[in-house]
């Protein structure tokens, strides 16, 4: 899958959809912390999985009682 | 104070010493030591008193003081400890807790008996404890090097023989990675073996409580009083207690060790290579093992635990990130920003991981890989060069115990006897076999391959 982010616009973009203030001397480290975490994330989105693979949960909707 | 665990809580409970006499020696090592060494963040002086009196008055009357009668210890200051805040490295405001966290009073129930909170990186943001805020723990076997983090303290006080007993977390490596830097044992149990009541989470999913002692022997007491179900921590099972003492001193039997090979043979110097290959020789094991994608095991582990921690710190996120430490301020902000596919593809890539894994302990029941990709570096260096890569230079130290965390397998770092800075090894079982990751621990250090090594500076400190 090629990479499908420019971190250098969505950042501020993202940023801005979801109210979060980037000071002015964050941003460039933002930009490069977000780079870091979109090429990994290629590395996992590039792995097939099959619909098949469910993720195990934690959560029971009997957690509740038990305590 | 150079005794261990078990030496202490022996000698107290057979009256050979007191409790508070325990705990005199330790607080004069702490204000020897901490000063330098930059592990402590509070010390807990009048409620230790307490329960050190507390311990030998329950022995004067007779009474069972419990398994670790006696036994100083420390935790990383994300735990509750009531009448503290649960600072948890960070700067911004926090209410004083108002009870314990679970592992706190399981301790305290035992006998142990807590002396302060240690310092850490912001929220467990970190591998090399250069807390700004705090400032940088410092490396007992080399004060101008870092502790490894985020559990540094943790570590160094334990190296330092400041407390033979530290609790920390290990979320991708937080335990063992300061472990192997600081050269004690680290214990990071099964993912949802440990009750986290009462720490302050980084990542759920993928959070542990975990152990630092001198000795293989001295974590399985800690560890077995640390055991059992807790319905206030969600992810923490339902099982038993399954003591670790009594299997101990087994040794090797017919145990199937191999060497993990592949991904965990690169990405590192050459040194931390070798000790793998010493550990290896010493304890018999000749066959080696892949691990299947364990290189995007480690990327997923980073999604998942930027999207989870950054969630959990939203609404300071945007109130007042200015408050954050600088150096984990832009990774929780780009946190902030990932598009929520790659956290829930994450999250199903685990579980087929941990499938995949399955197949490996079908052949084998213990595995050795590196534990970190290099020693200590010096305090404030920001890039390492490995194979002809830049890289961040405490990002990297992960390398090698992210892709075990992500499968939530139980891991003893143990120190591999050598000259110079520490360096570790990390031993891998199956889900819920803490039994063989510190038998094989234990059975290293009487063949003499692991052992954790005293600081020199400590030592000139110590005869002072």
């Amino acid at each position: 899958m090629a990479d499908p982010f420019d971190p250098a616009r969505y950042v501020p973009m993202a940023a801005s959809a979801l109210g979060l203030p980037l000071a002015e001397e964050d941003m460039r480290e933002v930009i490069g912390a977000f780079a870091v975490l979109a090429r990994v994330a290629n590395v996992v989105m590039s792995f097939p999985l099959p619909e098949e693979v469910i993720a195990a949960a934690v959560f029971s909707p009997e957690d509740g009682k038990a305590q | 104070m150079t005794r261990g665990v078990r030496s202490i809580a022996e000698a107290v409970r057979a009256g050979d010493c007191s409790a508070l006499d325990v705990l005199r020696e330790t607080l004069d090592a702490i204000a020897a030591r901490n000063g330098e060494i930059n592990a402590f963040t509070a010390i807990t002086r009048e409620r230790a008193e307490g329960a050190a009196a507390a311990v030998d008055f329950t022995r004067a009357a007779g009474d069972d003081p419990g398994p670790l009668a006696g036994v100083p210890f420390a935790v990383k200051n994300l735990y509750d400890v009531a009448g503290l805040p649960t600072i948890a490295g960070s700067r911004i405001d926090r209410a004083p807790a108002t009870r314990d966290a679970a592992l706190v009073s399981k301790l305290t129930a035992a006998g142990a008996v807590l002396v302060g909170a240690l310092n850490m990186d912001e929220y467990a943001f970190g591998f090399s404890t250069e807390n700004t805020h705090f400032g940088a723990t410092r490396n007992p076997h080399d004060l101008t090097r870092i502790a490894g983090g985020s559990s540094g303290g943790s570590a160094a006080a334990v190296a330092a023989s400041m407390a033979p007993l530290t609790l920390g977390s290990d979320t991708n490596g937080s335990v063992r990675v300061p472990a192997t830097l600081c050269g004690v044992f680290g214990l990071k149990p099964t993912y949802g073996r440990l009750s986290r009541a009462g720490l302050r989470l980084f990542s759920a999913s993928l959070d542990h409580a975990g152990a630092f002692c001198r000795s293989a022997e001295d974590l399985a007491l800690a560890y077995d009083a640390l055991q059992g179900p807790d319905p206030d921590d969600p992810a923490c099972a339902t099982r038993r207690v399954e003591p670790v003492l009594p299997t101990l001193g087994r040794g090797l039997d017919a145990l199937r060790i191999a060497v993990a090979d592949g991904y965990f043979t690169s990405q590192g110097e050459p040194e931390v290579f070798a000790a793998v290959e010493r550990a290896a020789a010493a304890l018999g094991a000749t066959r080696r093992i892949e691990l299947p994608a364990a290189g995007v095991a480690r990327c997923a582990a980073m999604i998942i635990t930027s999207i989870e921690g950054a969630e959990l710190h939203l609404p300071d996120l945007l109130a007042r990130a200015s408050e954050f430490d600088p150096k984990t301020r832009p990774r929780f902000l780009a946190g902030a920003l990932a598009p929520g596919a790659w956290y829930a593809h994450a999250q199903r890539f685990r579980r087929w991981y941990c499938q995949a894994l399955k197949d490996v302990f079908r052949e084998i029941d213990v595995i050795l890989a590196p534990s970190t990709p290099y020693p200590a570096f010096p305090l404030g260096q920001a890039t390492m060069e490995i194979g002809g890569q830049i890289v961040s230079a405490a990002g990297h130290l992960g390398v090698f115990t992210q892709p075990i965390s992500f499968a939530g397998l139980p891991v003893v770092a143990a120190p591999v006897a050598q000259p110079g800075l520490p360096l570790g090894v990390q031993i891998i079982a199956a889900p819920w076999r803490e039994d063989l990751v510190l038998r094989v621990a234990a059975a290293g250090e009487a063949l003499g391959v692991f052992q954790s090594p005293s600081p020199v500076s400590m030592e000139v400190v110590s005869h002072a």
